[in-house]
């Protein structure tokens, strides 16, 4: 029961980073009706970012000391006499990294609305009215155009970055069993959730949110009432990267950086058709119980079956509900 | 950049259709080549591109010592991505172009040489090295043509059972990546540590890149392993599980095989996280590099690297997957000339059978004596530990050869 | 200068190749590969082998996706379980079938398995399309392949270090070498397209391209939505599960990882490219997808002189390129290479009047 626990938080935990992965997805969607493939290296890139400006730039000669490691006189004399890998330790080492983590966040955030933008611009508009074979078919090209051009930019040199926040051990005891928890793990669940819940309020509450909506709905009208709807569809991609540079920070941080960070954005899939696919509830919901089912999956039959988890249950849900758990019919006219 | 030109040709032509035209490559008995996959993109890059330049540094000194009985050796690199069936495109692909020319192949990965293997027959075999040390490979009967250039992974997880053996651990934990390198000594490691009397308490298989780091040591805290053997890794993942135990204050012991046992990396990430290494152990075959003093050849190639790679950090330090490199390759050359010498054509066969034959070699400082092949191996290796203030892997052991 | 194709018949109009040029085409197309067996090098033979077995699946793909207009990533599937099939069935018929007739037995065994597990693939297509089938289809290639690592499989598959394959024997001669396997690629590979093009003028081709143009009308003149996109996905499979049994029989060893996605999309971009839903489409597809990297490499190394620290970028290069040609012709050329080489031949036809 103990270790039932153990695994369904790790699952839950990851689930949280599942659905910050797929809100971008849904997002893009709900917006311009494409659906993209390529939103895992979108992700990719966002982590790649931050590997740059946490990292790289901090590490440039010409960058000052304190942005590679401040160390104010406050820090080294808490730090004294403090044996090495304990939870105290673990948050100065964190403080004294802030300065490039922050960096770093921001770095990933604007260069990936960059590149966000002129996916955008250059792939996406020329798309509109296209078949949605043609559609799969240019994400599934940028795809390839976007892991290239990072084992180009990025070469090889798979390097460690920094935690987002203090990573100190977390351990109790529930059930007779002992519990083992990252404390970045957990705030990076609790960060996924605010994002999450941060967008799905905006889409309700605010004005661009509205013209998200009623973009969703139909183009032609949102047009027509005066909604630039060019304008929605590059709010909706610039939400996406940057939703995607956070996700990617974060999966760097647990699963260290390289190019394989892009086939998370296939699982995702799976988990936003399983959710439906304009449905941010269902979205959510489908991330969490793929994240728990895939790390009991993990503690009871290894991780290799975990890996297809997601494509199982997609396959199960669709054969039941063509559109997913909660997502809209289509409707067809002939 | 002839050789290049003619394939280039060749390519054009088939590109503009151009069908029917004959165009049949000759062998060039003017020089031998040695054709070679590498991994210079995909998971285990970093490896590949510290590899790629110890081939212009071998070309270079090869060939400055009179090639193969006076013919020059030329080596043709092409990247594999860590993906089998790459670099068996890459053989087929030199094969083709290159005729009877090609001596040799160098692959990438254990992948690679089980691809290949079954293709090593007839007109299409060659002799071929590999930076794997996969333990099916160490076969003449099943694998006449391929070698390794140290002990089998299986050699290598006996030596460290026994190391915990000695210590008196009860309990280890093997993960590994999801490769055939990660995979290959996992049964035999299982029998040995039934027979030693250790429990495995776990088997964890993790990707070889972008592991979900937290559930594997999740799953390695609630086994409760007193040790833990790493194996399949290269760049990734083997830091990082080590560092996310140690934060978790998990007291297990880590050990690696030889891939697990770079400097760069491990001095990378204690600068980068702290010194989570101490301690960390494993086996690797031969010298590092810094060990000049009895390593005649390594001095050699401490003089070619100054002078060709001047101002990169490859100028001082060469690494192990370097070395390993430059092992296979010192192999494969010895075979070539001894049959060159015996007065022998170089045919696939009469260079396996020299090969097969070396014994008591003076490799010029690889290893610390004279080696033998046995079953197309090496078995010869030593157990170092990792000091994090030095940022040296010291020897806790004396060479032994298994 | 041609004004037209005279017919007197409705025989002749019907014909699979109903005019001259087709016919001249096809003859041509024979001798040109007879001569290519004979006296190409080894190196055009290997890649020209590449091509035939990619295009024997690409034909499968564009029955699927060309004519029937029913997206799936997950043909890599396909082409694994054939190419399985085949070994599977060779070692479990050793001593049994004698050597020389094995590939009599084995070769459609196993390309009708492939149209069995295609028709259960196939199912989710009878109730989800587009996006929803791209995605279904994608999942059954990763369980496929994972069932196919599965260790408690490895005795018949091997699992996930592969299996050693059989060289083909067809009554005693044994094909080793790489072009004796061209003569039997090259072979399958052009029956097979001139039986796709056959598919096409039939009633089921016809019925295809009715579900392509719109499934509920098709459905109300009469045409089984249920038996015709079964039927669809069978035989696209068992296109491509004869490609996985010339890929087992080329290769001397077959690893799931090599029938993994990137298989699968490399199969639908190299469909894009040439031409969806025309017989010549998957011809010019495969040509480029395959040609593309080889041109890329030689051009690298001979610009860079083969030096092994810029051989780096060449894989990159490569995935880009194939990015940007995929994106290319859906943006600019959705119809494919076929379209160009529709116009320039309409041109030939009317010149010296009407162009283009």
């Amino acid at each position: 029961m103990g270790q039932f626990t153990q695994f369904a938080i790790n699952g839950l935990m990851s689930g949280a980073i599942y659905a910050l992965i797929a809100v971008g997805i849904v997002s893009v969607y709900k917006a311009t009706k494409v659906v993209n493939f390529a939103h895992g290296y979108l992700i990719m890139f966002g982590a790649y970012f931050y590997f740059t400006f946490s990292v790289i730039v901090p590490g440039q000669s010409w960058a000052p000391d304190w942005l590679a490691s401040w160390q104010p006189a406050w820090l080294l004399e808490m730090r004294e006499g403090l044996p090495m890998f304990s939870p105290m330790g673990a948050v100065l080492d964190w403080v004294q990294n802030v300065p490039r983590i922050l960096l770093g966040i921001a770095g990933a955030l604007v260069c990936n609305a960059i590149v966000g933008r002129i996916i955008e611009r250059t792939l996406m508009r020329p798309l509109m009215g296209q078949s949605i074979f043609a559609m799969i078919m240019v994400t599934v090209g940028l795809i390839s155009i976007m892991s290239g051009a990072a084992s180009i930019i990025w070469t090889a040199d798979a390097d460690f970055v920094p935690h987002i926040a203090p990573n100190a051990p977390i351990r109790f005891e529930l059930f007779g069993t002992m519990i083992f928890l990252f404390g970045a793990d957990l705030v990076n669940m609790i960060v996924a959730l605010l994002i999450f819940a941060g967008i799905v309020l905006m889409v309700r509450y605010t004005k661009s949110g509205v013209a998200i909506r009623a973009t969703a709905e139909d183009q032609s009208t949102a047009y027509s009432m005066g909604i630039s709807v060019p304008k929605v569809f590059s709010r909706a991609w610039v939400l996406a990267s940057t939703t995607g540079a956070i996700a990617g920070a974060i999966l760097a941080t647990r699963n260290g950086i390289s190019p394989s960070l892009g086939l998370f954005g296939f699982s995702v899939l799976a988990i936003v058709l399983m959710g439906g696919l304009d449905s941010y509830i269902g979205v959510f919901l489908a991330a969490m119980a793929v994240g728990v089912m895939e790390a009991l999956t993990q503690w009871r039959m290894g991780g290799d079956w975990a890996e297809i988890v997601p494509y199982v249950a997609v396959l199960l849900i669709l054969l039941i509900r063509p559109h997913g758990l909660f997502g809209s019919k289509e409707v067809e006219r002939i | 950049m002839k050789l290049n030109r003619r394939s280039f040709l060749a390519t054009s032509a088939a590109a503009t259709a151009v069908m029917g035209t004959p165009m049949i490559l000759k062998a060039q008995p003017a020089e031998y080549v040695l054709g070679a996959s590498l991994p210079l993109t995909g998971p285990f890059a970093t490896a590949g591109q510290l590899v790629a330049p110890v081939f212009a540094l071998a070309a270079k000194l090869f060939n400055d010592e009179g090639g193969v009985a006076g013919t020059p050796i030329r080596f043709v690199t092409e990247d594999s991505g860590y993906i089998p069936q790459n670099a068996l495109a890459n053989y087929q692909r030199a094969l083709a172009t290159e005729g009877d020319a090609m001596i040799g192949y160098f692959a990438d990965s254990t992948g690679a040489m089980k691809l290949i293997a079954p293709e090593l027959k007839g007109a299409n075999a060659r002799i071929m090295g590999s930076t794997s040390f996969a333990s099916e490979l160490a076969n003449p009967a099943t694998n006449p043509y391929q070698y390794l250039s140290g002990p089998t992974y299986q050699s290598q997880f006996d030596i460290l059972l026994q190391k915990i053996k000695d210590v008196g651990g009860t309990t280890v934990a093997f993960i590994y990546s999801n490769t055939e390198f990660g995979r290959d000594p996992l049964e035999h490691g299982r029998a040995t540590a039934e027979r030693l009397g250790i429990k495995v308490v776990l088997e964890e298989e993790t990707k070889a890149q972008g592991a979900d780091i937290p559930t594997h040591v999740t799953k390695l805290a609630q086994s409760g392993a007193e040790h833990c053997i790493l194996q399949g890794y290269v760049t990734g993942v083997w830091p990082q599980l080590i560092g996310g135990a140690r934060q978790f204050g998990l007291p297990t012991k880590f050990y690696g095989t030889f891939w697990g046992m770079e400097k760069i990396i491990a001095d990378r990430i204690t600068a980068e996280a702290g010194p989570f290494l101490e301690g960390y152990e494993g086996i690797m075959p031969y010298r590092y590099f810094w060990d000049q003093a009895d390593a005649p050849r390594y001095q050699k190639y401490a003089e070619y690297s100054k002078a060709m790679f001047a101002g990169t950090p490859l100028e001082n330090y060469m690494s192990t997957w370097a070395l390993q490199t430059m092992c296979g390759l010192e192999i494969a050359m010895k075979a070539f000339r001894d049959t060159a010498e015996k007065g022998l054509e170089l045919t696939p066969d009469n260079i396996a059978e020299t090969l097969a034959g070396i014994s008591d070699w003076d490799t010029g400082g690889f290893f610390g004596g004279p080696v033998s092949m046995v079953n197309n191996a090496i078995g010869t290796g030593r157990v170092y530990a990792y000091d994090t203030a030095s940022g040296l892997f010291n020897p806790t052991s004396d060479w032994f050869t298994v | 200068m041609i004004n037209g194709n005279l017919k007197a018949s409705y025989a002749a109009d019907e014909r699979v190749l109903n005019n001259t040029y087709k016919q001249t085409f096809v003859y041509g197309m024979m001798l040109a590969l007879a001569l290519f067996a004979g006296f190409a090098n080894d190196y055009m033979i290997l890649i020209a082998c590449k091509m035939g077995i990619l295009l024997i699946a690409v034909v499968g793909v564009n029955i699927l996706t060309g004519y029937t207009g029913l997206v799936s990533l997950g043909h890599g599937a396909f082409v694994a379980i054939g190419a399985y099939s085949v070994t599977m069935l060779e070692n479990g018929l050793t001593g049994i079938v004698p050597e020389s007739l094995t590939i009599f037995v084995v070769l459609p065994l196993a390309v009708a398995i492939t149209a069995v597990v295609g028709v259960f693939v196939g199912l989710p297509s009878l109730r989800v399309k587009g996006l929803y089938l791209a995605v279904a289809t994608l999942a059954a290639n990763f369980i496929v392949i994972f069932l196919i690592e599965q260790d408690a499989f490895a005795p018949w598959t091997g699992g996930v270090v592969g299996i050693n394959t059989h060289d083909a024997n067809i009554l005693g001669w044994v094909l080793d070498t790489n072009r004796e396997m061209f003569v039997l690629i090259a072979v399958v590979a052009f029956v097979s397209l001139l039986a796709a093009q056959n598919l096409i003028r039939t009633r089921v081709g016809r019925a295809f391209i009715a579900i392509r143009d719109r499934d509920y009308s098709a459905e109300i003149l009469g045409i089984s939505l249920l038996r015709y996109k079964l039927t669809s996905f069978a035989l696209s499979a068992a296109y491509c599960g004869l490609a996985g049994a010339m890929f087992a029989y080329f290769y001397s060893r077959i690893l799931p990882e090599q029938f993994e996605l990137d298989l699968s999309l490399e199969l639908v971009a190299a469909l894009i490219v040439g031409g969806m839903g025309r017989t010549m489409g998957p011809v010019f597809g495969v040509m480029i997808i395959v040609m593309m990297p080889e041109v890329i490499k030689v051009f690298a190394a001979y610009f860079t002189g083969g030096d092994a620290a810029s051989a780096r970028y060449i894989a990159p290069l490569q995935e880009i390129a194939f990015g940007l040609l995929l994106v290319f012709f859906l943006l600019k050329e959705p119809l494919g290479i076929n379209h160009i080489t529709d116009r320039i031949l309409r041109a030939a036809n009317r010149w010296p009047f009407a162009r283009g």
